[in-house]
């Protein structure tokens, strides 16, 4: 099996934070921690090639830097990808990230990374991408070779792959079953985690839930009459030209529009890019996704004082709570400075 | 109560011109035996077949799974308030054909709650049954009724194999058990004072009770448990027979009439009991459809634990999806009491394993043991013999299979949610999840 390896312009040999701009490098052969990541995936795999760019670059100018690492992979037959790893260096991290997504979406390929805990790119690319758990800094670099090798060796030879924990990387978010790994009936299982649970000894839960986040609601609106209200949505209805490029799935992004002089949506002019419904009932009538029309009716019934100039909108369906979490904030910041009393949420 | 369980270990049946036990072999007379499945009219046909660990064979659609037993002292029958008078069960001497079990699989017809189970191949240890040897009866009936309904009560076949093992179990009525294992659990005052200072341990089980209409959910006593409220019982009761499994919801998720007695959680419990805890007994409860009654049973469960003085439970969910509500809700009210929880259940994690393993999930269960995958895809090699109609699996609404699930050559992939009580809630399930 071939493999293509991506690193940053650091550990390609390219130079430090002042070279972060570079452009793509196609190398014929292997450089810098390529070299060491083929010595160990020998002979099950081939690392052939090595591919260097610059962390701005893969991060501020994704479209073009992707374009031009998909014409190169285009001509390349590989069976595996491997980028970093990218230790603590959150934009090397975030870059391996975004190269890891795109392969693994354009050519359906095991996609192979490694990073600290505390790099942002983990919680980001998690979900796509086996990001192995890394060192802080180069020194571990061939510490976090090792097991991205040999879990490589693993999918080479078709070997049954083991649980997130045992082989090593962040867990995905998949959750499979599996033999109880010392073939204990569960009967005896809850016997143990229930006799360490009175004792208030350490147990492991066989299922880990996550811890959610509890916030405490708003006061109520004193008087409603006077108050400014936004439009918040996760419909997808967004200008017909998409100008933000909210994706129509795992959204990353939010948008902002201007409704100061409409009084409701109009079709051809909004539609909706949400791909988790039938969109042609919401792209007919926009406002069934943001309700500008029924909010400008009590506004001039004189129920609410005034409906905010701007509606806030992305798509909700796969978006990752990190994500959403990020959005509320972002967004609950912008309202909270324009003055607005209090806002309507709209979901599908 | 003190219940006496006089133990007799198959490890053969065969069939021959007498029904007697002898030296662990089962002997059947295959005649006799279909004479007393067709006491009921409603069976149109009905054979009997023998099945061993290893073979290379299919059941398909199982229905029910019973151990063959009878009432030597202390009551009138196995099946109290179902097949006999209505007695409670759990005391005196009970004799039990163990380590087989009888198999009810329908002849053509099956349906959403039944299932499949492999005696060898892969999949042989998925289930209990693929591990011991087990009478099959196959039969059909004239319940035309249902004949094309995705929900099927099954109600005369599953009697016919209760009838069957009580019959069967005669055979060992006047027999000197090979050995006798006693289930002995005084009244919690008469304890002494050394298990009293042991923490009170309860078995918190919610069957399956979610049907709204009468005949498809677990029995208890013959009484639909859609119609109960929590209510304190003793281990014996179900370790002699006061619970049938019921006709209702994908099969992997639940209890067999045979786990329900054999179950091996209340006897882990019972051996705990007097060295590490004060095994209170059995707070049963149900699982519900509306939110009022999950709240309501949640509640006067918490209050029943509290009364009694547990200070940890075991909680025992016989199904998923929407129940997976009453399970957490049940965890999370016993934890605001301060009583200590470990759940017992399985996890739906969808065909991507990305879903939420559990509709409704809260941190306080923060110990949870986990028995299979529903979604778990299982594929079968072509060339298994059948026993049964596997086309039922595709035909006829399985929860694990669907139309075009089963190859031409005989090969199928199936869901876990249809194979038969895999998921084994009852505590056998030596399978878990993790994540990947």
């Amino acid at each position: 099996m071939k493999a293509i390896h991506y690193i940053n312009q650091f550990f390609g040999q390219i130079g430090g934070e002042d070279k972060a701009d570079q452009t793509p490098i196609f190398h014929d052969g292997l450089i810098g921690c390529s070299m060491m990541l083929n010595a160990m995936v020998k002979p099950d795999i081939e690392v052939t090639n090595t591919i260097v760019c610059g962390d701005n670059y893969i991060t501020n100018h994704t479209e073009e830097a992707l374009k031009e690492i998909f014409a190169f992979l285009d001509t390349k037959e590989f069976g595996i990808f491997f980028a970093g790893p990218a230790f603590m260096a959150g934009r090397y991290g975030v870059g391996c990230g975004i190269v890891c997504k795109a392969v693994k979406e354009r050519y359906n390929v095991p996609v192979i990374t490694s990073m600290n805990e505390e790099n942002p790119g983990v919680e980001e690319y998690k979900s796509v991408a086996y990001i192995f758990k890394g060192g802080r800094k180069a020194t571990f670099m061939k510490a976090d070779i090792t097991p991205m090798a040999a879990f490589a060796k693993k999918i080479a030879k078709g070997e049954e792959l083991l649980p997130a924990a045992q082989e090593g990387y962040f867990p995905r978010g998949i959750r499979a079953e599996i033999p109880e790994p010392n073939g204990i009936m569960a009967a005896d299982r809850v016997i143990d985690m229930l006799l360490k649970k009175l004792h208030g000894e350490p147990y492991q839960t066989e299922l880990i839930i996550p811890a959610m986040e509890k916030i405490p609601p708003a006061e109520p609106l004193k008087d409603l009459s006077k108050a400014t209200i936004a439009l918040v949505s996760s419909s997808g209805v967004v200008p017909v030209d998409n100008p933000d490029r909210i994706q129509s799935a795992s959204a990353q992004k939010w948008g902002k529009y201007d409704i100061s002089k409409l009084d409701n949506l109009p079709e051809g002019v909004f539609k909706t890019i949400h791909a988790g419904f039938d969109p042609a009932a919401m792209c007919a009538v926009p406002d069934r996704g943001v309700p500008v029309d029924a909010m400008r009716y009590f506004e001039k019934q004189g129920k609410i004082g005034k409906l905010y100039d701007y509606f806030y909108v992305t798509v909700g369906t796969g978006t990752t709570q990190a994500f959403a979490a990020k959005f509320g904030k972002e967004i609950a910041q912008e309202l909270h400075a324009a003055n607005v009393d209090a806002v309507i949420l709209t979901s599908t | 109560m003190r219940l006496e369980i006089g133990a007799f270990h198959v490890k053969d049946i065969i069939f021959g011109e007498k029904t007697f036990y002898q030296a662990g072999v089962l002997t059947l007379n295959k005649d006799e035996l279909l004479n007393v499945v067709k006491e009921d009219e409603h069976i149109t046909t009905a054979d009997l077949k023998i099945v061993h660990p290893g073979d290379n064979v299919i059941l398909c659609p199982v229905k029910e799974a019973v151990e063959m037993r009878c009432k030597v002292s202390g009551g009138h029958g196995i099946f109290p308030g179902v097949l006999s008078e209505m007695e409670v069960a759990g005391s005196g001497r009970t004799h039990c054909l163990q380590d087989c079990s009888l198999i009810v699989v329908g002849e053509h017809a099956g349906g959403f709650q039944d299932g499949v189970i492999a005696m060898g191949g892969k999949y042989q240890h998925h289930t209990i049954f693929g591990d011991m040897p087990n009478l099959v009866l196959v039969a059909d009936t004239d319940e035309d009724f249902e004949r094309h309904e995705q929900q099927k009560k099954n109600h005369a076949l599953r009697w016919a194999g209760m009838r069957l093992a009580e019959y069967i179990g005669q055979c060992v009525k006047d027999l000197e058990p090979e050995n006798i294992e006693v289930y002995d659990l005084p009244s919690i005052p008469e304890r002494s004072e050394e298990v009293k200072q042991l923490p009170g341990v309860l078995y918190v089980l919610q069957p399956q009770s979610q049907m709204e209409t009468m005949g498809y959910n677990t029995l208890i006593y013959g009484w639909d448990a859609n119609h109960i409220l929590p209510t304190f019982m003793h281990p014996n009761e179900l370790l002699d027979g006061c619970m049938v499994s019921g006709s209702f919801m994908p099969t992997s998720s639940k209890i067999s009439t045979y786990e329900f007695a054999v179950n091996p959680m209340i006897k882990r419990l019972y051996a705990q009991h007097g060295k590490t805890i004060n095994f209170l007994g059995v707070l049963m409860s149900t699982l519900n459809v509306k939110m009022d009654e999950k709240v309501r049973c949640v509640k006067m469960a918490g209050q029943i634990a509290t009364s009694l003085g547990a200070q940890a439970a075991v909680v025992v969910e016989e199904g998923y999806g929407n129940p997976d509500v009453d399970y957490t809700a049940m965890l999370v009210e016993l934890e605001r009491l301060g009583i200590k929880t470990v759940g017992l259940s399985d996890e739906c994690t969808g065909r991507d394993g990305a879903s939420q393993p559990l509709v409704s999930m809260n941190p306080a269960t923060n110990a949870l043991v986990t028995t299979g995958n529903v979604s778990q895809m299982y594929e079968f090699p072509a060339g298994m013999e059948v026993i049964g109609e596997l086309e039922a699996l595709a035909r006829d609404g399985n929860s694990g299979g669907w139309e075009g699930c089963i190859n031409p050559d005989g090969s199928f992939v199936m869901e876990n949610n249809g194979m038969f009580c895999a998921n084994h809630i009852s505590g056998y399930s030596v399978r878990t999840c993790a994540d990947f």
